[in-house]
């Protein structure tokens, strides 16, 4: 019997936030934030260093717990006292700054684990899936590979295909080239432009404007846990209306302009 | 005359050689080197004490050993679970324990199960219960320590990948937190195991019965069997040096294996 492979990803999650506040301790970090994602859209976040774009991105698939509004990821009530955590998470995949692979498995081990444990998928099944997700990420020759003998951006590009075996609705990005390699971070930008373009909701967070304005629907722009502006891309980087963020715009662009055109 | 940093480390090699070499031939001269192979290294005389010392007294302290290591491990486990609980009375409990168990004499553990079990509960434990319980609760104090700095030592990202896949607290400690400190305190838990080799000889407190002694009870024996002087007793930490000594080189070799955390 040929199993079928299934190709289509599932109908991606839209997520509505509102009026969400996070303090740690005095510190407020996300001081009343609002904010919606349709499904299939694409937001970039960007502000500066400590304007709380982790911890908003971090409140989503609640890795951090609110003090105060609503969040809503698909079906799922995030902020409900009775939402099923990990049910809501399988939904969501996360690509960290630094990785996060499980050092002591191989690629391969990495991307079924979850899948055999927690959704208790045979071993064939998840390997064949994962074996899936490791080409559309272009590695799937290095499977067998540990995740310390690999480059970063490789190791970025298997956290992405880690995340895609569980088929998500949605998809969070902190910062998920800031850590490569100026000349691996393309890789890794191009297979997320690909998932983009395939319809997945992605929220990401990034200080690469070239992405921002050739693959993000939106751009919301954060600055000491507000939201100061958001609009279409193309306008939002290239027409700031708000001083602040025309500042910020101005120090990203200027030193280390990364354009994705060609 | 200046000497250079290099002749005065010449220098101080060749004194140190010369030293060593008058020390050697002073103790060629001045020793009795017959009185010595006679009362410690009198082969022939002990040559009765083979096989058992191996078969019986070696594969006993082997079975008291493996039996205390396999409870600590377990005990301590969960020990450092509790450690690291949120709930406040489990760490309590578990540094109660701790604290006792390591602040106390261990041969008060063995005499407690030895008499104080029979006299209380009128219970006939074997050699090998009392001695691998002993063992287990003491090594369970120390192991529970070094597994919490293991666990603690595992990259924060690490848990928040797993969680953020979907995977309960439980199984993401078990599949992802947990192989990984033990990975990292492997040298320590190893030299937990050289202890605890040494320790299975206080059984000798509580009695042996026969078939049931150890390593040091061969040794102590082995005096007033043959006219040897303390040749048993080199025999007998000849083999515990059989046990302890391949530990260690393997200690030594997993602490210079142990990677570069990121
Ligand atoms: N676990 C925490 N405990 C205490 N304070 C925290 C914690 N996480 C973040 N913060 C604080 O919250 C604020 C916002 O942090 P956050 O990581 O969300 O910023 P960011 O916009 O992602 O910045 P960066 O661009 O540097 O990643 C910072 O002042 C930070 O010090
Ligand atoms: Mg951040």
């Amino acid at each position: 019997m040929t199993p079928t492979r299934e190709t289509t990803d599932r109908a991606p999650a839209g997520v509505v936030i509102e009026d969400l506040h996070k303090a740690y301790g005095d510190n407020e970090v996300l001081k009343g934030i609002d904010m919606t994602v349709e499904p299939g859209e694409v937001v970039c976040l960007i502000g500066a260093s400590g304007s709380g774009k982790s911890t908003l991105l971090r409140c989503v698939n609640r890795l951090e717990d609110p003090n105060r509004g609503t969040i809503t990821v698909g079906t799922h009530e995030a902020t409900h006292a009775d939402v099923d955590l990990d049910a809501m998470r399988r939904e969501i995949g996360m690509v960290f700054q630094q990785f996060n692979l499980f050092p002591h498995l191989s690629v391969l081990d990495n991307c079924t684990i979850t899948p055999r444990r927690v959704l208790r998928q045979s071993r064939s099944a998840a390997e064949q899936e994962a074996m899936t997700q490791l080409r559309r990420v272009g590695l799937e020759e290095l499977a067998q590979r540990r995740p310390d003998q690999l480059s970063g951006g490789q190791q970025q590009r298997v956290a992405i295909a880690r995340a895609l075996t569980m088929r998500p609705k949605l998809m969070l990005f902190d910062e998920p080239t800031s850590a490569l390699d100026p000349e691996t971070v393309g890789d890794v930008l191009a297979i997320m432009r690909d998932l983009a373009g395939g319809g997945m909701t992605m929220i990401v967070v990034t200080h690469e404007m070239g992405f921002a304005r050739e693959v993000a629907d939106r751009v919301v722009f954060l600055d000491r846990g507000r939201v100061m502006e958001e609009g279409p891309a193309a306008q939002v980087i290239a027409d700031p209306q708000q001083p602040r963020t025309r500042d910020f715009l101005r120090r990203v662009l200027n030193p280390t302009q990364v354009d994705l055109e060609d | 005359m200046a000497l250079t940093t290099r002749d005065r480390a010449r220098l101080s090699l060749g004194i140190q050689a010369g030293v060593f070499a008058v020390v050697v031939i002073a103790l060629i001269v001045v020793i009795d080197w017959e009185a010595i192979r006679l009362s410690f290294f009198d082969v022939a005389a002990v040559a009765p004490m083979f096989p058992e010392i191996l078969t019986v007294g070696l594969v006993n302290t082997l079975s008291y050993t493996a039996v205390g290591f396999a409870l600590g491990l377990a005990g301590g486990m969960v020990l450092a679970l509790m450690k690291l609980s949120s709930f406040p009375v489990y760490r309590w409990l578990a540094t109660v324990y701790i604290e006792f168990f390591r602040g106390i004499p261990a041969i008060l553990v063995f005499l407690a199960l030895g008499f104080g079990v029979a006299i209380a509960f009128g219970w006939n434990l074997t050699s090998l219960q009392i001695a691998g319980s002993a063992l287990g609760l003491v090594a369970s104090a120390y192991i529970a320590e070094t597994l919490r700095a293991g666990l603690q030592a595992v990259p924060k990202g690490q848990m928040e990948a797993a969680r953020a896949l979907g995977m309960p607290a439980w199984r993401a400690m078990v599949t992802i937190q947990i192989p990984q400190a033990l990975r990292i305190v492997m040298p320590p838990l190893t030299n937990e195991a050289i202890l605890l080799t040494k320790d299975s000889s206080l059984i000798f407190v509580v009695g042996l019965t026969a078939g049931a002694g150890e390593l040091t009870k061969f040794g102590r024996d082995g005096i007033n069997m043959y006219q040897a002087g303390l040749t048993p007793l080199v025999a007998a930490g000849a083999c515990y040096l059989i046990i302890t000594v391949p530990l260690s080189l393997l200690a030594r070799r997993m602490e210079r294996r142990t990677p570069a955390k990121k």
